[in-house]
């Protein structure tokens, strides 16, 4: 009946009230990780070795 | 002779990692490893960046295996710092494999050799870890149950709360090196914290630093991540004027950035906050636009949420018809996808809406006993989809106002 359904609109119409939970953690943004490094390079420069690390092209001196 | 041929290799990865083609710098790594050196410094260098590399391209299991014979060679050579390092590393490995226990024992190795060293630098990273590896270890157990963000499990706070504090340090340590980049990093998770641990007000403050610190340096993606943040946290503090103001430039963020998916994220935020507000032609606007890049990138699972919002919109605004189209489509994605909860929630709109339109009982009756079972499995214990996928938090909506504390 007609009155019945409009009740039951209104009564649907009142469930869609929305909840934060919606937006919960799930999108959160965070910041990237960081990581450590070590290099090859840097150790060799500290060495004094820049001359044997730069002057390969290819072929190494016996 | 051997030994240069690894070093070039080893070069090479290095300079190809730098450019940022992490998959090319892993072949010659490995072509490096296979040729060997004797000098296992170097080699300790290798593995730290292999471990790296592949933490990049997100092969945890192989960063593991790698960080973890850095660490064996650089105890073997009584290298410290390079023990430092590899600790660090392996933990923040550990963490994003969600082994928080071991991955906290490392961090503390890292942090407690910088100490010793008295290398500021390096415990400050050792802090910044640390309060990640806290705030995972949060958000996980947290994940498990439904709850709002500062509704929390004693075991889930005091995770968070630690992570608090090691960012507090990181920054108190920051601040004194004058390191902003460090500082915007520990300002957004801080902020993030107290977000899950319900103190959106202090979120807020720690996100405006991050906003500030990320225009400083023009760096787009971190502005576009603050607005985000500030917008969720403002949706908890009932402005949702403010929240939609956040989201809107995230949204405007995200298409200069050309990234699709945040996009759609930020769509779909507009479309729940006008909701909030109760403006569902713009809720439905927004939502519609999520829809349709939800679909462009043949992402299941947010088509379903977008039909799900979609069919709530309608059905508030009581365009019953479109309500019934989008709650038919949510039923039809759910049941592909797998997704047992969201099939139950559109079971129980769709009677709701066959009520209204007073379709044939017959049906209805039918629906009515698959909504007992579907009232009764909500009140249980409810199993978990995975990450983005379940409409958990949604059916909270089906419940009456009288049940739901917070209904707002």
């Amino acid at each position: 009946s007609q009155p019945l359904a409009g009740r039951q609109a209104a009564e649907l119409q009142s469930k869609v009230v929305p909840s934060k939970q919606i937006l919960h953690s799930d999108n959160m943004e965070m910041e990237p990780e960081t990581m450590e490094t070590k290099s090859v390079t840097e150790y060799f420069s500290k060495l004094h070795m820049g001359s044997l690390v730069y002057s390969c092209t290819g072929k190494r001196k016996g | 002779r051997m030994e240069a041929s690894c070093l070039e290799l080893a070069l090479e990865g290095e300079r190809l990692c730098k450019a940022g083609d992490c998959r090319a710098g892993v072949s010659f790594f490995e072509a490096a490893v296979q040729v060997g050196t004797e000098d296992l410094k170097t080699l300790s260098a290798i593995y730290s960046q292999l471990g790296n590399a592949y933490f990049y391209l997100h092969e945890y299991a192989k960063a593991l295996e790698y960080h973890h014979h850095d660490l064996t060679l650089a105890r073997t050579i009584g290298d410290l710092l390079g023990e430092a390092k590899a600790s660090g590393n392996l933990g923040n490995t550990l963490k994003v494999l969600g082994n928080f226990e071991e991955a906290i024992v490392c961090c503390q190795r890292h942090l407690d050799i910088s100490r010793e060293l008295s290398d500021k630098v390096g415990e400050a990273r050792a802090l910044y870890n640390l309060g990640n590896v806290y705030h995972s270890k949060g958000k996980n157990v947290a994940s498990a149950g439904t709850h709002d963000p500062g509704e929390l499990p004693d075991d889930v706070k005091d995770a968070l709360q630690k992570a608090a504090e090691y960012y507090e340090e990181n920054l108190t340590i920051v601040t004194e090196l004058g390191d902003r980049a460090a500082q915007g990093r520990a300002f957004g998770n801080l902020g993030n914290t107290h977000y899950l641990l319900g103190n959106f007000r202090s979120a807020v403050l720690a996100h405006e630093q991050r906003l500030l610190i990320a225009k400083e340096f023009g760096d787009r993606s971190a502005e576009r991540r603050a607005y985000s943040n500030l917008g969720n946290a403002y949706i908890f503090l009932g402005e949702f004027e403010t929240a939609s103001e956040y989201y809107k430039r995230t949204l405007q963020l995200a298409r200069q950035l050309k990234d699709r998916a945040v996009e759609a994220q930020a769509c779909y935020s507009l479309g729940n906050t006008y909701t909030l507000l109760q403006d569902y032609e713009k809720a439905i606007d927004y939502h519609l636009k999520h829809l349709a890049i939800a679909q462009e990138l043949r992402d299941k699972i947010g088509e379903g949420r977008a039909c799900w919002s979609l069919g709530n919109a309608y059905t508030a605004l009581g365009n019953h018809d479109q309500a019934m189209h989008f709650a038919e489509k949510h039923l039809e994605i759910s049941r592909e996808v797998g997704d047992r909860n969201g099939e139950l929630t559109a079971r129980l709109n769709l009677s709701d809406l066959q009520m209204v339109l007073g379709l044939s009982y017959s049906t209805n009756t039918s629906m009515m006993s698959e909504s007992q079972v579907a009232e009764s499995s909500l009140n249980g214990a409810r199993p978990r989809a995975g990450r983005r996928h379940s409409m958990e938090n949604m059916e909270l909506m089906k419940l009456t106002p009288e049940k739901v504390p917070n209904w707002n």
